[in-house]
């Protein structure tokens, strides 16, 4: 937990970076703000650590030190230009040991066009590996500036997206913003969707 | 079309499933694939989808074969929710009616949403005209799943039915795990020929592991490690071979129509790691 983040400190460091992105993340936290988030009442608490299972669950309303995107947002951030869009959506890899034959099919993704798909960094806990391709992934997508403007996401109501905004501000990244509904809600609102395929 | 509980076996598969669950674990649904919130938007996507999957990958499970409705030949009973998704029980009845001149070479158990979707092809004995198999596999999101029959004269006939579970290709090992490892390759057996009821049931303990499940310790995943083949002999003649994957539950489990008689019934299971697992048992009759 880095609760000393606030996320308007966040932004304000950035301030260099003059970005289009940037005020429409500023755009977007007034935004959130008025919203009340539409399942509020579900939304538990944010637990000190990371969440490391049942990931498919009602998610927190807030992390700490990042923005929460709604919709809205989020789309006024994407229209803006400038910010790195990242998916967690997980997707296991075909296992070691099928025979060469096994007809084996990955199930298609489709993700909001830009975004960078970093399957499986939003477990709870990670591997040396996946610790290492989330770190090289993030470094790629906000070209090495810890004050890149970056929302992450998945589905609706998973988990996966809040560990990996925090593990995105763990890692140093000062403008995290979470957008919780994801590919659901960007759908939902008639935002394009266009098929995926994982950072190798 | 599509056969859920059939009223004729609803009691029995249930009964069956009881059975089946009383010495095994209810493993939660896992995590990595549920679909999405069952939100109202998300509902008529997975419709359309439904038949785009199957679209998708029957050329790679059925090259160049035209695949028929298989009315009464084959049924297939599937809970329409599954209460754990890791151990969905099926059962499938083969029977051609009189008079028909064909036979019964095998049956193919698919799970269109699975990322490997051929759950296991099973080969029948030679002269089969009527066969019933119960097995439980894990259904990784919502999905049809497909039992597609291959008779004598190289024809497919198919039945499918609609599957509500998520998660069970990677649902986590848990203590039972352990234990399947521990005893990896011992066999039960019990014939219900006492009961009047010409079957009998195979269970093989084996995690199964389908490569799809974080492993706590390492966070990284388990790899796959099954059964692959399975072969159920009675005497000299088969009764049937298994060709199996990943979608397989832990522990397989099959209950599968035969004659009893004073011929064992001899079990050769092998995994994915070479290793064979024989044992042969009374065959329940006189």
């Amino acid at each position: 937990m880095t609760p000393g983040r606030a996320p308007a400190g966040g932004l304000r460091r950035a301030g260099g970076l003059v970005h289009a992105a940037v005020a429409a993340l500023c755009l977007a936290a007034c935004l959130s703000a008025s919203v009340a988030p539409a399942a509020a009442e579900d939304a538990p608490p944010e637990p000190v650590g990371y969440r490391l299972d049942a990931y498919r669950a009602p998610t927190p309303a807030t992390l700490a030190g990042a923005q929460v995107l709604d919709t809205a947002a989020a789309a006024e951030v994407w229209r803006a230009g400038g910010a790195a869009f990242i998916d967690v959506l997980p997707r296991p890899p075909r296992p070691a040991g099928l025979s060469e034959g096994t007809v084996w099919r990955d199930p298609p993704h489709a993700s909001i066009p830009g975004a960078v798909w970093l399957p499986n960094v939003g477990f709870g806990a990670l591997n040396a590996d996946t610790e290492a391709y989330f770190r090289a992934g993030l470094k790629e997508a906000s070209r090495g500036d810890v004050n890149a403007p970056l929302v992450i996401f998945c589905q609706r109501q998973c988990w996966m997206s809040w560990n990996a905004a925090k593990r995105a501000l763990e890692g140093g990244y000062r403008n995290v913003a979470w957008f919780p509904e994801g590919t659901d809600g960007w759908s939902q609102a008639g935002l394009p969707l266009v098929p995926a395929t994982p950072r190798p | 079309m599509m056969r859920r509980s059939s009223s004729r076996t609803a009691g029995r598969v249930g009964l069956l499933a009881l059975a089946l669950c009383a010495s095994l674990p209810l493993t939660g649904p896992a995590l990595a694939q549920e679909p999405a919130a069952q939100g109202a938007g998300t509902e008529p996507n997975r419709e359309a989808n439904r038949e785009a999957t199957w679209a998708a990958i029957r050329p790679d499970l059925f090259p160049g074969k035209a695949i028929a409705e298989a009315g009464a030949i084959v049924r297939l009973d599937a809970p329409g929710r599954a209460e754990d998704a890791a151990l969905v029980p099926l059962t499938i009845e083969l029977a051609l009616p009189a008079g028909d001149p064909r036979t019964l070479k095998a049956v193919t158990l698919v799970v269109d949403e699975n990322p490997a979707p051929m759950a296991g092809r099973f080969t029948l004995g030679a002269g089969t005209r009527a066969f019933s198999l119960s097995l439980r596999v894990r259904v990784n999101s919502y999905s049809f799943v497909r039992a597609v029959a291959e008779t004598s004269d190289g024809g497919l006939l198919m039945t499918k039915a609609y599957v509500k579970a998520a998660g069970g290709c990677s649902a986590p090992a848990t203590k039972d795990t352990a234990d399947s490892i521990a005893h990896v390759g011992e066999m039960r057996f019990r014939s219900f020929a006492a009961t009047g009821r010409p079957e009998a049931q195979v269970q093989i303990r084996h995690p199964n592991f389908s490569g799809l499940q974080i492993d706590q310790e390492t966070r990284g995943y388990t790899p796959a490690w099954f059964v692959r083949e399975v072969e159920v002999t009675q005497g000299e003649k088969l009764i049937f071979a298994m060709e199996g994957g990943i979608s397989i539950s832990e522990d397989p489990t099959f209950r599968f129509s035969y004659t009893p008689s004073s011929d064992q019934v001899s079990v050769r299971a092998e995994d994915t790691e070479g290793k064979v697992f024989t044992r042969s048992f009374p065959g329940g009759g006189s």
